[in-house]
């Protein structure tokens, strides 16, 4: 029975990460008056790009890379307690396993980047792995500020700490920098940096084309849901009712509203250059480390 | 059935010095037949150093401290599991090293191989002696200079390049002061003279006054701290000498000398404790020190490392970086180990498990690595990350071990850094609920974790992705022998299982503890409870904390991990290919204005330049 709920879990995180892809783009399109693309959009742009021809630079790193970087991010949704439940899988790991496992997903975007040969693109890859580093620490304190309380690293005993234990002040800080790391998480403006579309052109996937393309951009587009999915379970679980469809209905409107946020944030914010983002990143991590101190001391 | 451990111990110790007279006698005529006698002579004295290792870990031979004689001196040796641990990584790892310098060492057409092959058995004598002398005067002395001086005459091999002989003198020297340091402890130690056992130094430390206690303590710190390659002390030597050394030869300094350091701390500081009335070792208080120690060693060093642009040196302070991560766990497990609670002891024991794993994993990826970039500089000529590049098509075999070797070392699922990395830090932050300072320092191991992947797919994106070579690289570049090769593909293959069965190293290391000379560690370790926590099966490694009943506290497990990746790899595989698109090979697109070529290439120096900057503090910056 448990085993449902992966199946579950990688069902709806494919069927519902380009909508919330979409209606990203139609909110920012709202903001700056512009009529913008169809919500689905992003569903059209993918079964476009797998028709698509498959341009390759020859070797296999290049190959491999968008299908790693896929596989890694729906390894990690398979972990994800979507809906209150703990499933098969949630035994075998801990958060400490995710944590490396969204890294594997990281680390075949800069692989495609450095086998694709092109400056932009390994401009981008060096940009990626930079704030990469700087905005793990950040969730991995996110788990961590659970784990100290309750004294576990399981998946769901931390992620459900704050639904068992309540607010403290240590959850409270924690859950205003999860939000002013959410931009980067997601990698929307102001910290775009990595792909910077007008700058050095999609960076790291400038050389991409069709059905690989696809992968990456599906990946990036799970990615984002899986951070604003990890938001709404760890920080807003008290609409809990007990009974799964509904669980996972309720978690998908606020995880919507988690994308209105970005879309809106996104829109009316300049990207920044990567050197200010590092000092930004800088600052979270010592507020992090502070939040994660007053959960040892129960605050 | 008694093995007769001293006595194969004695042998493999004739074996080795043996090596060192008969090749370098061939060396002067016959080069690769040197390296053949040299390498067979080394295998057999293996075989004897891995049957005692066998025996004295697994059948629990008991084994007490013996005096030996040598002429007027008499020499205490000691072999138990503990030392046959690192016994047993040795060999291995010397065997290794040996095979891949037959064809190797042919490279060198200016030198003469018969001082390596004088030395290289030496050096692994040296070691295989500091491992088992059981005192730190005379037998002690004995080892450190036949391992100190053999390294520095390997690391010297290439005598007419000034920088190597500048290197390899600072070596000699800051090894020398090390030696002087520890042995210089020993005077200390009040009613304690020269050749005496480690037995009676820890009983007449039981008598020593408190400060002369923390004089001691802090002089044997700083000893193995120079040699396991602690901040600052590891950075004054080991970049260099490491980066200078045959391929090799650096294989062997890093996987396994500076493990030699990480058992001397391990040695003093869990064995040799005077415990009883009115003793004052605080354990709380050093494992305090060596913890901040370790964390500082290992972020210090990993930054330092994502800094370099010459991938031996790169190598050489990621070294810097791993040691950190066993100091770290050594401290960590210190301060548990002498807290108050029953939840903190059991965690103490899985973080000094996990230090050990550690050694055993770093031993592996890092001699390959140094084997990596000793073929790639074998077949270009270069280790300068800023002229290589796009070798994967050159290499293939070459860069499928190194894109493993970096993954393992980065900590990847599963790979094999992941379960000690994943050991210690969720130990670390589990023990935070209690000790504060020591989730702070798992962050920061976390943290490093990350900047130790952007090392290596830097080293490994520079190297094999990218460009670089077709401009930089006159020689015709071709993937090295097949000599070279083999050491290689045998330690990707333990990275792999050393990632996926975790479980199996993990009951060697209980066993090694269980069976050791007897320490209160040995004894915890012994203790029933203990089996009750810590569960290594075929699911991996998972432990428990008392007071959350039924509950696992924290769980890994690779092969889950395996099998979860590779489905969700063939998921992709089939909707990449739903579409039905066609492949087709294009050149690189810059906008349509220019080809790629040496001048708009992106080179290494260039890469994480932002995190450089704001990371400058740290030291190790290489000028643009």
């Amino acid at each position: 029975m448990d085993i449902v709920y992966i199946v579950v879990n990688i069902v709806i995180f494919l069927a519902f990460a380009p909508l919330f892809e979409g209606i990203v783009r139609k909110l920012t399109a709202k903001v700056q008056s512009r009529q913008g693309p169809p919500v689905i959009q992003p569903y059209y742009d993918i079964i476009k790009l797998l028709g698509k021809e498959n341009f390759i630079v020859g070797n296999w790193a290049f190959t491999l890379a968008p299908l790693m970087s896929f596989a890694a991010i729906i390894s990690v949704i398979c972990f994800v307690p979507l809906g209150y439940k703990a499933n098969f899988l949630t035994q075998y790991a801990d958060v400490i396993t995710i944590i490396y496992l969204l890294t594997l997903g990281g680390v075949s975007i800069l692989l495609g980047a450095l086998s694709s040969k092109n400056t932009f693109a390994m401009m981008g890859a060096s940009r990626e792995m930079v704030t990469m580093i700087m905005v793990e620490p950040v969730l991995a304190m996110t788990f961590f500020v659970g784990a100290v309380k309750v004294k576990s690293l399981g998946i769901d005993a931390t992620i459900f700490s704050v639904m068992n234990t309540g607010y403290s002040w240590a959850v409270v800080l924690m859950m205003a920098l999860y939000l002013m790391a959410l931009q980067a998480f997601v990698g929307k403006q102001p910290f775009d940096i990595a792909e910077a579309e007008q700058e050095i052109l999609e960076g790291p996937f400038i050389e991409y084309s069709g059905p690989n393309y696809a992968l990456f951009k599906y990946s990036m587009m799970l990615k984002q849901m899986f951070y604003a999915s990890l938001f709404v379970m760890v920080f807003v679980p008290f609409l809990y009712t007990g009974v799964y469809a509904l669980d996972i209905a309720i978690q998908l409107c606020e995880i919507a509203l988690v994308y209105v946020l970005i879309a809106l944030v996104g829109a009316t914010n300049p990207r920044l250059r990567i050197d200010q983002a590092v000092k930004y990143y800088a600052v979270l991590i010592v507020l992090a480390l502070s939040a994660v101190g007053l959960s040892v001391y129960g605050i | 059935m008694n093995t007769d451990i001293y006595g194969n111990l004695f042998t493999a110790m004739a074996i080795l010095a043996a090596s060192a007279v008969i090749s370098p006698i061939v060396a002067g005529t016959k080069r690769k037949l040197a390296g053949w006698i040299n390498f067979i002579m080394v295998t057999i004295a293996a075989i004897f150093l891995l049957h005692i290792s066998y025996a004295v870990i697994f059948k629990a031979v008991p084994q007490g401290s013996t005096i030996i004689n040598l002429g007027p001196l008499g020499v205490y040796f000691l072999v138990d599991s503990f030392s046959a641990f690192f016994i047993a990584i040795v060999s291995f790892m010397a065997v290794m090293s040996s095979f891949y310098s037959i064809e190797y060492m042919d490279h060198y057409h200016d030198y003469s191989l018969s001082g390596f092959y004088f030395n290289l058995p030496v050096f692994i004598l040296g070691m295989i002696a500091l491992l088992t002398v059981d005192d730190l005067t005379i037998g002690f002395t004995i080892a450190w200079q036949l391992m100190t001086i053999a390294s520095y005459f390997l690391i010297k091999f290439e005598f007419r390049e000034k920088n190597v002989v500048y290197g390899a003198n600072k070596y000699l020297v800051l090894m020398e002061l090390a030696w002087a340091l520890i042995v210089g402890s020993t005077f200390l130690v009040s009613g304690s003279s020269m050749g005496d056992s480690l037995h009676i130094i820890t009983e007449n430390l039981g008598h020593t006054s408190p400060v002369m206690m923390y004089a001691v303590y802090g002089l044997i710190l700083v000893g193995f701290g120079f040699k396991a390659g602690m901040f600052p002390f590891g950075q004054l030597w080991l970049p260099d000498a490491h980066s200078i050394a045959p391929s090799p030869i650096s294989a062997l300094l890093s996987g396994v000398m500076l493990k030699t350091g990480i058992y001397g701390i391990m040695r003093t500081f869990f064995w040799m404790t005077p415990h009883g009335e009115g003793v004052h070792f605080n354990g709380f208080l050093w494992g305090t020190i060596i913890a901040s120690f370790g964390v500082v060693t290992l972020f210090v060093g990993t930054v330092q490392s994502m800094k370099q642009s010459d991938s031996k040196r790169l190598l050489a302070y990621s070294s810097i970086g791993q040691l950190g991560y066993i100091i770290f766990a050594i401290g960590a497990s210190l301060v548990l180990f002498n807290s108050e609670s029953q939840y903190m002891k059991l965690l103490a024991l899985v973080v000094i498990i996990g230090a050990l794993y550690h050694v055993i994993n770093h031993a592996v990826f890092k001699g390959l690595l140094f084997l990596v970039s000793g073929s790639v500089l074998y077949t270009t000529g270069t280790k300068d990350l800023n002229k290589l590049g796009g070798l994967i098509n050159f290499m293939p075999v070459t860069a499928v071990v190194a894109g493993i070797a970096s993954l393992s070392i980065a900590g990847v699922p599963p790979f094999s850094g992941f379960a000690s990395k994943w050991t210690i830090i969720s130990s670390t932050v589990l023990a935070g609920s209690e000790v504060t300072f020591l989730v702070i320092f798992g962050i920061i191991a976390l943290f490093t974790s990350a900047v130790t992947l952007s090392c290596y797919v830097k080293f490994f994106g520079m190297t094999f992705t990218s460009t670089g070579t077709e401009w930089t690289v006159k020689k015709d570049i071709k993937e090295v022998p097949f000599m070279m090769l083999a050491p290689k593909v045998v330690l990707t293959a333990l990275c792999i299982i050393q990632g996926l069965l975790p479980f199996v190293y993990y009951n060697v290391i209980i066993e090694v503890f269980r069976n050791s000379n007897i320490s209160t560690l040995t004894n915890a370790f012994r203790h029933a409870e203990f089996n009750n926590h810590i569960f290594s099966s075929m699911s991996g490694i998972s432990f428990t904390v008392p007071g959350m009943a039924g509950a696992v506290s924290s769980a890994a497990v690779p092969i889950v991990i395996l099998i979860v990746v590779s489905l969700a790899f063939v998921i992709a595989k089939l909707f990449k290919n739903s579409g039905g698109s066609e492949e087709r090979e294009a050149p690189t697109w810059l906008c349509g204005y220019a080809e790629l070529n040496n001048l708009n290439r992106y080179p290494d120096r260039s890469m994480f330049a932002s995190l450089k900057g704001f990371f400058w503090w740290t030291g190790g910056n290489v000028k643009k």
